[in-house]
């Protein structure tokens, strides 16, 4: 920091300075020192002089054209970086991109890329050319000759300077002493380099070991949370959207306290709330057991379906212990089923073709459109399941002798529960179509089990008229 | 240097055969730097310096209170809810990139104009347009949510699952827009400020400003190599800005004409928000040049033409935004779209009305006032006019989100309110740009030293010459 030490007395000579007070003095001293011959020479102004390149000789700088370069890698990288991300699918075997479909549009429509590309153009042009300037210019250069100079301090305030280099030619201090004043200089001295000014303070040397040791740490550190196996939760440096701290619904709650009790968060260890009393549901099914539950009244107290069969850790063990344990409780406690449509529903052809209607949207894609549990969906999935990729338990078919004995409430409560892989449909068809659809089943079963002729005649008491088809 | 510029007490009188000066006082190339550097040389700043700074800062905490209730209890906090989700925070949001573009706009576009009176208001609008975009950027960055997440917005490739933005999405040009004006102005205002800090450097006694100034000026020395490249450089850089500054408030604007809501989904977005922009920007500098030069003795740099210059912008983009109010109710009338038709009739008769009335009021009829060069030549009257028109402005872009009242589905209209915490934040980002405003008038050089010595040789030459030339720019 010891910027007024008299520089005279310190070994290289630099150059020699002269300091003028005005620019027009400036310039004409420039153009008569360049008429000597001089080249290795360089004016400081407070401001940016205009016309001193020419009297100096300053060559045009090639900034422009780094710049333009740059640009051009900005257009590349911004188009390439969309396309890449949202247009491609696995490109390369890392970070790869996907195919990003939003409305049906294009995966790559240059007017939507726009904006983005040009936002990066700009920006690596904005950096390209201040960077550009910083290095062409050798800055940031913070020892400096010149700046040991305390007059030279006004340059940066209303002096002008100008300064002939020692590796010019024609560099003869005694002349250019002369010539300086007779230009107009009001003052020249000689410009020396102090050698000790290059030498770096020790304890700088020190602190960088010391800091990148320090940076080096967490790396470390991470590294090694990485590659060690863990008990507890994993150490994600960058958390993704697929791991997230949740709890799935049907999965053992969190506990209340710590570890050492066994308190758990909600009253029966789910991580899920019950019903809250007084919670009214979507569709009150509460009134009519027969036709919301199939189900025959006074007698649906233990519907196997209001209470979770088992908790466990994760989403497809519960899928798969759930099934089971559905099985196993409605083989125990079967419920007394209705075996009739129940009064609600009008049992006639409208009512059949609107099962069918539903049936084909719902049913079919497993079950098949003849009911023989041959849908698409359903091959698929025993393809597959035989190659080993997945589990399946087949759809069945509607003409299985267990489902052709099947009460009328049994199949209602198929559908608006589900069984085994099928997923329950309550959500998804109301009651009237989930009978309308039971009505069209029994309608298909009938095709196949009764002679044609005998189908409009026996039938359980409720489907009296036209079923068949 | 001898003093060759007139001494006029009123520069804003146009003579044909000579032209007024920029800068007046006599100051010369030292009087310049010593106006500039006393602010920052004072032993003590002014007491109300201090006045100012205690009560943004204590605004500024409560903003960082309320960002931290934000993250911890959700967005909850704000009054955004069915039908209006964008509420507060993206008017805040919009209302501060919008003042975020004075300062380029006049680094930029005036500098490729060589328009001289920009040297000497350039640097303090380019410092007020970096602390508007932090205020800014704050909103939506505190809007996503998961806040510590926030760099999802960027294409960055993550550990697991292949996560990339959506590149078609308004949104997320936002991103890329807004970060790339706040990093494009700050390398601008910082490449300006490189001499000055040097100029600073070269001044400063104490060893711990000589060390930082001495840092930040990365060893500047004029040199006329140096020069050269560094006026190219920033010739580039004013030349990407200008399409830069352009593209910014297209871009937000964007972020409402490119979604199909009545209202919002119209042509006239992109250049009514730039021109509200400059309006609102050009108000702000006004707003806060006017009390500057008056406190810190900067009134032969910052002249009253250079307010009036300002005022005068202010009008015309104050008439532009008038016009783009009116041709959007022509439009939505002759567009034959009931939808369209009622949205804006809902804009000015609806729940709303009075905030319409509001930005109808502070944007069109107020600024009218400078048409009397009493007017817009008093300090007094620029400010309440600037105040006014940056409380239209902000009312602008609520009558605009607003829209969202009353959609398509009559059940679901109701009446936003907001929440103490939305007025706290929106006050709260007032304390920390005033904060990083007081900061910058006490530490940095609020004037382009160097610039205004180029334009004082400039003035110099033209008197001498006796007039104004052609050839006299070079």
């Amino acid at each position: 920091m010891n910027n007024e030490v008299d520089n005279r007395e310190q070994k290289k000579l630099v150059g020699v300075l002269g300091q003028f007070d005005d620019a027009h003095t400036l310039v004409h001293a420039c153009e008569a020192l360049r008429d000597s011959g001089v080249k290795k020479m360089d004016a400081y102004t407070p401001y940016p002089v205009h016309g001193i390149e020419k009297a100096i000789g300053i060559p045009r700088t090639i900034l422009p054209w780094i710049v333009l370069s740059i640009a051009a890698g900005g257009l590349c990288i911004g188009l390439g970086m969309q396309w890449y991300t949202n247009a491609t699918t696995q490109l390369l075997p890392f970070w790869s991109g996907y195919e990003f479909r939003i409305s049906g549009k294009p995966m790559f429509s240059l007017p939507a890329n726009i904006p983005v590309t040009f936002e990066v153009i700009v920006l690596s042009s904005a950096f390209a050319s201040f960077f550009g300037m910083l290095v062409l210019n050798g800055l940031p250069k913070l020892a400096n000759p010149l700046h040991r100079i305390p007059r030279f301090k006004r340059v940066t305030n209303d002096k002008f300077f100008l300064m002939v280099d020692v590796g010019d030619d024609k560099f003869d201090a005694s002349q250019l002493r002369n010539n300086f004043s007779d230009w107009g200089a009001t003052d020249v001295e000689e410009v020396f380099q102090d050698q000790t000014d290059w030498k770096l303070p020790a304890f700088l040397k020190t602190f960088a070991v010391l800091a990148l040791v320090l940076m080096l740490v967490p790396p470390a550190l991470i590294f090694r949370a990485r590659g060690m196996t863990y008990t507890g939760t994993r150490l994600h440096v960058v958390p993704d959207m697929d791991w997230q701290v949740k709890f799935k619904t049907q999965t053992e709650g969190p506990l209340a306290n710590n570890n050492t009790t066994t308190e758990f968060f909600f009253q029966d260890i789910r991580a899920q709330f019950d019903d809250l009393p007084g919670t009214v549901s979507r569709s009150d099914q509460s009134g009519d057991s027969e036709f919301f539950k199939g189900i025959r009244t006074g007698s649906d107290l233990h519907s196997s379906h209001t209470t979770p069969a088992v908790l466990a850790s994760n989403q497809e063990e519960t899928a798969q212990e759930e099934t089971t344990a559905t099985t196993e409780a409605t083989a125990a406690d079967e419920p007394d089923w209705v075996t009739t449509i129940p009064s609600q529903v009008k049992v006639d052809r409208d009512t059949v073709l609107r099962g069918q209607r539903q049936y084909n949207i719902y049913c079919a894609v497993c079950h098949g459109y003849s009911g023989e549990g041959n849908g698409l969906a359903n091959n698929r999935a025993v393809a597959l399941s035989t190659s080993g990729e997945s589990a399946w338990t087949e759809a069945k078919s509607l003409y299985d002798p267990t489902v052709i004995d099947q009460p009328v409430g049994r199949i209602y409560d198929t559908i608006t529960n589900g069984r085994s892989t099928m997923g329950p449909y309550a959500t998804r068809i109301k009651p009237e179509d989930r009978w309308a659809i039971v009505l069209y089943v029994k309608a298909l079963q009938k095709t196949r089990k009764t002679a044609v002729s005998k189908t409009t005649e026996d039938n359980s008491a409720g489907d009296k008229k036209d079923s068949g088809k | 240097m001898a003093i060759t510029v007139d001494n006029l007490t009123n520069n804003t009188f146009e003579d044909p055969s000579r032209r007024a000066p920029l800068i007046t006082g006599g100051l010369d190339n030292e009087g310049v730097t010593e106006v500039v550097a006393d602010l920052a040389e004072a032993p003590s700043p002014p007491r109300i310096w201090w006045v100012l700074l205690a009560v943004s800062a204590a605004l500024t905490t409560m903003l960082g209170g309320l960002i931290l209730l934000l993250i911890f209890k959700g967005v909850g906090v704000w009054g955004n809810n069915n039908p209006v989700y964008w509420g507060w925070p993206i008017v805040n949001f919009v209302f501060w990139v919008g003042i975020g573009h004075a300062g380029t706009l006049i680094s930029a576009i005036l500098f490729l104009f060589r328009q001289h009176w920009r040297t000497s208001i350039n640097r303090a609008a380019e410092a007020m347009t970096i602390f508007a975009v932090v205020c800014a950027g704050m909103f939506p960055g505190i809007h996503i949510g998961r806040v510590w997440v926030f760099y999802w917005l960027f294409p960055i490739p993550s550990e697991h699952l292949a996560m990339w933005p959506n590149f078609r999405s308004p949104l997320l040009w936002d991103v890329f827009a807004v970060s790339t004006y706040f990093t494009v102005s700050l390398l601008f205002w910082y490449m300006g400020m490189v001499p000055d800090l040097a100029t600073f450097r070269d001044r400063s006694t104490s060893k711990i400003k000589k060390f930082m100034y001495g840092l930040f000026s990365l060893g500047w020395s004029g040199s006329a190599r140096h020069w050269h490249r560094y006026e190219v450089a920033y010739t580039i850089l004013a030349a990407l800005a200008t399409p830069l500054v352009l593209s910014v408030h297209t871009i937000v604007s964007f972020d409402f004409a490119v979604s199909i809501i009545p209202g919002w989904h119209t042509t006239i977005f992109p250049p009514y928000f730039v021109a509200g922009a400059i309006f609102s920007g050009f108000a702000m500098v006004v707003t806060l040049l006017v009390p500057m030069r008056a406190l810190f003795n900067l009134k032969h740099v910052i002249t009253v033409r250079h307010i009036e210059n300002m005022n005068k912008i202010i009008m015309v983009t104050g008439m532009m935004v008038g016009l783009a109010y009116t041709i959007e109710f022509f439009i939505a009338w002759y567009s034959s779209n009931p939808f369209e038709l009622f949205a804006f009739q809902n804009r000015a008769f609806g729940p709303f009305w009075w905030a319409y009335l509001a930005m109808f009021t502070c944007n069109v009829f107020v600024p009218q006032l400078f048409w009397f060069k009493k007017i817009r030549t008093s300090m007094i009257m620029s400010v309440i006019v600037g105040i006014g028109v940056n409380i239209g402005m902000w009312f602008e872009r609520f009558v605009i989100v607003m829209t969202l009242n009353r959609g398509f589905l009559p059940s679901s209209w109701s009446y936003f309110r907001p929440t103490w915490v939305d007025i706290g934040m929106f006050v709260g980002s007032f304390g920390l740009f005033m904060f990083l405003f007081l900061l910058f008038c006490r530490f940095l050089p609020v004037i382009a030293i160097s610039e205004v010595k180029g334009t004082l040789a400039f003035q110099k030459h033209m008197a001498l010459a006796g007039g104004y030339s052609e050839d006299g720019d070079h």
